[in-house]
């Protein structure tokens, strides 16, 4: 070739390049892919959207044949852990089933990955042993014995039940329990609508402690870590297995890590996350917080905290006047102040603590202090719910955060709820007039939660009784300690009245309900979901596959059960329709919460409800869908996930806009108030509400250096280095963040204790709600009791798989050891999930993962015995035939005792055992519990609180500013004489 | 490296040519990442023929693989050193490598990236940062190979991938012109190992072959599989260096002369993609090939004797 001679481009090359710039703004114009990138041939691609009406996969069965199947695309959420990542359903267009679930590649949280659970839906939604029709208790409780029911007789029955409950005054006995959370406020707002303040969660067994640290700093309760762009990620969770969002947030973090970013990973126990840690740090249980003050400490002590961020963003005036008032009131008085209260925490001091040597800790805080505002930060269960007080991990870890002014930066920590958006609904009930004493007791003011764990104890006591419990996927008496005080409780009828399970399988707890009724899976189901995954805010669009593929397809559906297996329904609906029945004619002022805007006096249907959402309330879907001739519940049927923005940067840092400010009086500390009300957004995201000046002026923000700013939703406006909350409601200790010395600190353990973790779970499994899948059973199916070899060998416990008894302050449990160097000596680890069980009348069950137990019951003594393990099996799913495990692990939490921090409300779940060689008549899976030395753990932990009629400073049960999923209204906040 | 000279300034497209320009590189790139029936848009965009699936397969699966480290590798294969090289570019940009970051396709569409980015940027010292990086891109793992790969993809005489390899290889010597020619050859090629040798082995024959930096030829299946038919020995199925050891073994100088006479055939191949560069790569490969082939003369003739 001739060498050119030209340096442009030639006439023929331009014009056909501009060709094809005018082709790609005609395809992008219609909402379509241009560029399309790799293709379902290649395996790492995606379907592009453009052919989800049609796509075409071959069979590989049929190999070497090339028989093609024709699918339509459906997206919806997966239902299995909270990270509510994309799926995309293969609806087959030969016969409208659902073939397999992968990811949803328009997911902004998840981007088209997901874990093992996700695609494993499939399972759930074929499962052999599935509830799929109404059913009653025929005989008694836990008899086992079931007939078939109308879904009419079952909700005129409950809604009998619950009007004349209503009617009576007896809102106090409707309770609502929450395992897998739905759509954010649905199911408050149906209680709402009720007058009922029964909303009951699994959160105090679950996150309550990492949020109370987050919330007593910064009026929200959940961290949003930017990992992606961190420098550093700190992590006391595991989060890249099992952690909150936790397959959106290991990709961000694998991600950092590959641009360089160090990972630095607290866990006693060698996990999956902590292999993948520049820094692992096994520290003995409960010392965390002590290396966070230590942290903490090395920044101070060197001068590298972010000292115009903490002069502008703490309230330290605010500790000044409380705590220090001979102090003049400057920066630097408090910087050297600062120095004081850390000054303890030295390497050596939490080298003490937590058994990691000085210069290993000193070294990792020097990669800490490198971060700058590129440090990202995560404790959710783990250490904070592991432990007494162990709040104080999450609060003395943002205190890392905050040192390091690395808040709502790139690359930092930001408070959840500016990377999460809630869409307002379609009707919003007022809070109810009453409070709810059988979750939210006097002795915890300042839980985070219900104290639902304690709910067997408190009806044991008389505090009150439940005339109908709902459950929604959740099973008390397996998930909670002490089990078996939750048998005894949902077997007495004096104490719950009906009982009624809404759930998608069988479990140890529904076994024991009046009703059972099925719910749907993640594909057969509305929500909407929201998390805060990045710095960003998405809505996805959970849906009955079925239903979106029919309508695509042409046809109306106007009820969930038309598309559903057998009678299977969905919450939203039933919640509709139970609502409806308990006010047919409106009179109860329950029924407009449920009726259409369109047309008034009909019921509110959920194609209704998600289009006044998805038109009203979700910025920029109108626009978008319009974009592509759809109607935004189109869109989102069509799509499944919406994101609404990104770089949302630092709120509190937003100037208030001078419409925002009317009769404005700013605090001596800051703190502003204006005469103009909230303005009626659509993100209803929750968070703090800090109160109203004395003049009932809203509080709006906080001066900063002469400037009105957004602030944080504490009392303050900002963050609280100094919660004048807990100083004023009986803990002026722990106002501060600081070390709390845990339970199974070593100076209360006997020498021959162990402290025993059990807050971990293996990433494949999801509590009790994914064990109807089967790939994920096979894949992990027991849990072992991990022994570090020289504990092993000091307890003469010679091999992995010998059996070793746990004994536990009521009880034990005899499980296999797993003799490991991933567990620190002094401490052994037994993961939840295992261990599911039904008792020989009872049929009904899951068949690869649950033994059959005899259970047996005299006085306070309970015990349990392994009858028949899992096994092979006929079901309509030839792979029933073909399971090869028979070890399904044990029900440690059967054996645990209830352990309420007397703060946050969280139950702390490590414990001290002794673990001795099984016994010659121990066999695997065997527990056996005293019910009595369990009520003596409860009082004695009740012991510790400051109960409100004792500490509040104003009358009051709780904060008001608190978060509570349900506010009822003033007069119930306020404590009883009696 | 290059940095923009002001002689290039001088001659600075227009903003349309431009936007146009990235847009065909980009759609080039995409025509042959994306399999039909994904990537027929583009291809009509580009008024080119659709490929079938049989055609892409068969180009750019089973025949000619659009890999960089194929034809840079010293193994000739996937991954490794060959991979390595690119995903470091590809680091050294801040940018995370992509399952392929050394797909010929994947590569035109960064360099589109870049050149839109380049025309974009208003500071004159991120346009030439930028100008640098595609520069470096284009030089070292881009022209390095595409021509004689592209010269492959012709050899197939797929009309459809012919048209697409056709205009590939007019706009990508189109971009040669366009920055200053360098003064070194590609890292690729200046460090690749050395050639054949009478002295080698019969396997150190086999490997030599099947990796194009080390014999300056490219040796798809169809070419094994046609030369296996003229020659009359069995074409057994694998891999192509278990292909040519097959033929080899059945006859040895009828093949190696056949292997001869194709290196020869790519010395003059190469030359054909002279874009004028000093230090032009085709130089270099034509001048591997011109040695292959004489090693494999001198080897047929011994095979012969």
């Amino acid at each position: 070739m001739a060498s050119p001679t030209s340096r442009r481009p030639s006439s023929s090359l331009t014009d056909r390049g501009e060709r094809v710039s005018a082709a790609r703004r005609d395809v992008e114009a219609r909402g379509e892919t241009f560029y399309q990138g790799p293709s379902g041939i290649h395996l790492a691609a995606f379907p592009p959207k453009e052919r989800w009406d049609d796509w075409v996969e071959l069979d590989s069965r049929s190999w070497p044949e090339r028989k093609e199947h024709h699918y339509l695309l459906v997206p919806t959420t997966c239902f299995n852990c909270e990270s509510a990542c994309g799926l995309l359903a293969y609806v087959d267009r030969d016969d409208l089933h659902v073939r397999k679930f992968e990811g949803n590649p328009e997911h902004p949280g998840s981007r088209g990955r997901n874990c093992a659970k996700g695609p494993s839906t499939i399972n759930q939604v074929t499962d052999p042993d599935r509830i799929l029709y109404p059913l009653h208790r025929v005989g008694e409780r836990g008899e086992g014995r079931w007939e078939r029911v109308s879904w009419d007789d079952a909700l005129d029955a409950i809604a009998a039940r619950l009007r004349k409950a209503i009617i009576e005054d007896r809102h106090n006995e409707i309770m609502v329990h929450i395992g897998r959370p739905g759509e954010d406020g649905y199911t408050e707002r149906v209680l709402a609508s009720w007058g009922v303040d029964g909303h009951n969660s699994h959160t105090n067994i679950c996150s309550s402690g990492g949020r109370t640290g987050y919330q007593f700093w910064m009026g929200i309760d959940r961290p949003s870590p930017d990992h992606a762009n961190a420098k550093v990620i700190y992590l006391i969770s595991s989060h890249l297995e099992a952690g909150h969002y936790f397959n959106p947030h290991a990709q961000r973090i694998i991600e950092a890590r590959a641009n360089g970013a160090k990972v630095i990973v607290l866990d006693t126990r060698l996990s999956n996350t902590a292999t993948h840690a520049d820094y692992w740090l096994s520290p003995h249980p409960g010392s965390e917080a002590a290396i966070n003050l230590a942290v903490a400490r090395h920044l101070i002590a060197t001068g590298r905290y972010n000292r115009d961020f903490v002069r502008r963003w703490w309230n330290w005036s605010e500790y000044l006047q409380a705590c220090c008032p001979e102090l003049p009131e400057t920066f630097e008085a408090f910087e050297g102040e600062l120095a004081r209260i850390y000054d303890e925490f030295t390497f050596d001091y939490a080298a003490t603590e937590s058994g990691i040597d000085a210069a290993t800790l000193a070294e990792m805080a020097e990669v800490v202090a490198q971060a700058g505002t590129r440090f990202s930060s995560h404790s959710w269960r783990s250490a904070a719910a592991g432990n007494l007080g162990g709040w104080q991990v999450s609060r003395t870890l943002f205190l890392i955060s905050a040192l390091l002014g690395a808040v709502a930066t790139e690359g930092g920590t930001f408070p959840n709820a500016w990377n999460k958006f809630v869409p307002k609904p379609i009707h919003t009930p007022p809070h109810p007039g009453v409070w709810q004493e059988l979750s939210w007791p006097l002795e915890y003011p300042l839980a985070q939660n219900e104290l639902s764990f304690l709910l067997p104890h408190f009806l044991n006591e008389g505090r009150g009784k439940l005339d109908t419990y709902f459950i929604r996927v959740y099973n008390p008496v397996w998930t909670n300690p002490d089990g078996l005080s939750w048998v005894e409780a949902l077997t007495d009828q004096d104490k719950v009245g009906c009982f009624v399970a809404l759930t998608p399988t069988w479990s140890e707890s529904a076994y024991l309900a009046d009703y059972v009724l099925p719910m749907g899976h993640s594909s057969e189901r509305h929500d909407t979901h929201s998390y805060e995954q990045y710095d960003g805010q998405w809505v996805g669009f959970r849906q009955p596959v079925l239903r979106a593929a029919r309508e695509r397809l042409g046809e109306v559906i106007t009820d969930s059960r038309q598309v559903n297996p057998g009678e299977v329904w969905e919450e939203n609906e039933f919640w509709i329709e139970l609502s409806w029945r308990i006010d047919p004619d409106g009179s109860l002022g329950i029924r407009q919460y449920h009726e259409s805007r369109a047309n008034p006096g009909e019921k509110l249907t959920v194609a209704e409800y998600y289009s006044w959402m998805f038109e009203n309330s979700v910025p920029g879907l109108p626009e978008r869908a319009a974009q592509e001739g759809m109607t935004p519940l189109q869109w989102m049927r069509r799509y499944g996930v919406f994101e609404i923005a990104k770089g949302i940067g630092a709120v509190h840092e937003q100037q208030i806009p001078a419409d925002e400010l009317r009769d404005v009086d700013v605090t001596a500390l800051g703190r502003a108030y204006t005469a103009v009300p909230k303005p009626d957004g659509p993100n209803v995201v929750p968070f703090g509400a800090p109160e109203p000046d004395g003049q009932g002026r809203r509080a709006v923000g906080v001066q900063i250096d002469g400037v009105i700013r957004r602030g944080f939703p504490t009392p303050s406006g900002k963050l609280e280095f100094y919660s004048s909350t807990l100083a004023s409601w009986g803990w002026p200790e722990q106002a501060l963040p600081g070390y709390i010395k845990s339970h199974v600190h070593p100076s209360v353990l006997e020498p021959d204790q162990l402290v025993l973790m059990s807050t971990f779970r293996l990433p494949t499994q999801i509590h009790t709600r994914s064990a109807n899948s089967k790939w994920l059973d096979e894949i992990a199916h027991t849990n072992p009791v991990w022994i570090h070899p020289s504990d092993a060998a000091r307890l003469g416990v010679n091999r992995t798989g010998d059996l070793v008894r746990v004994q536990t302050d009521i009880g034990y449990f005899v499980a296999k050891a797993w003799i490991t160097e991933g567990i620190r000596p002094g401490v052994v680890a037994c993961s939840h999930h295992m261990g599911r069980w039904r008792l020989a009348n009872q049929s009904e069950g899951i068949g690869a993962m649950m033994a059959t137990v005899d259970l047996q019951h005299r006085d306070d003594q309970w015990s349990m015995h392994r009858l028949k393990s899992v096994g092979p099996h006929a079901s309509s799913d030839p792979d029933t035939q073909r399971i090869w495990w028979s070890d399904t692990g044990v029900h440690q939490n059967l054996t645990f005792p209830v352990h309420p921090d007397p703060i946050s409300g969280m139950h702390c779940w490590h414990q001290a055992v002794r673990v001795v060689p099984a016994g010659p008549g121990d066999r695997h899976g065997d527990i056996a519990v005293d019910a009595a030395k369990a009520r003596e753990v409860y009082a004695k932990w009740l012991e510790m609180t400051r109960p409100a009629g004792q500490v509040s400073p104003d009358g009051l049960r709780r904060p008001k500013w608190l978060m509570r999923p349900l506010k009822p209204s003033g007069a119930a906040f306020v404590i009883p004489r009696s | 490296m290059s940095t923009v000279s002001s002689s290039a300034r001088g001659h600075e497209p227009v903003a349309r040519e431009s936007t146009a320009r990235w847009e065909l590189l980009r759609a080039l790139g995409a025509a042959l990442v994306t399999p039909p029936p994904a990537n027929q848009q583009v291809a009509r965009a580009l008024e080119l023929p659709v490929f079938t699936g049989v055609d892409h397969t068969d180009a750019f699966v089973l025949t000619a693989p659009p890999h960089a480290a194929i034809h840079l590798g010293p193994e000739g294969k996937l991954g490794g050193e060959g991979l390595d090289r690119v995903a470091g570019f590809w680091r050294a940009l801040g940018l995370v490598p992509p399952e392929d970051a050394d797909h010929l396709g994947v590569l035109l569409m960064l360099y589109a990236e870049l050149g839109e980015a380049e025309t974009a940027s208003s500071g004159e010292r991120g346009r030439a940062q930028l100008h640098t990086a595609r520069v470096a891109l284009l030089h070292e793992h881009v022209w390095s190979w595409a021509p004689g790969y592209l010269a492959a993809v012709l050899a197939l005489d797929i009309p459809a991938v012919s048209a697409w390899a056709e205009l590939t290889l007019e706009t990508l010597l189109q971009e040669t012109t366009t920055i200053d020619p360098p003064d070194v050859l590609p890292l690729a090629l200046r460090a690749a190992p050395g050639a054949l040798q009478p002295s080698d082995s019969f396997d150190e024959l086999l490997d030599v072959m099947v990796a194009p930096v080390r014999s300056g030829i490219i040796l798809t299946r169809r070419d094994l599989g046609r030369t296996a038919a003229a020659l009359g020995v069995g074409y057994r199925h694998g891999e192509r260096r278990y292909t040519l050891k097959a033929m080899l073994e059945q006859d040895k100088p009828a093949t190696m002369r056949w292997l001869a006479g194709h290196a020869r055939s790519w010395s003059g191949q190469h030359l054909a993609a002279d874009c004028g560069w000093p230090c032009d790569p085709s130089g270099w490969w034509s001048a591997r090939a011109e040695a292959t082939a004489d090693v494999l003369e001198v080897m047929a003739d011994s095979a012969s004797g």
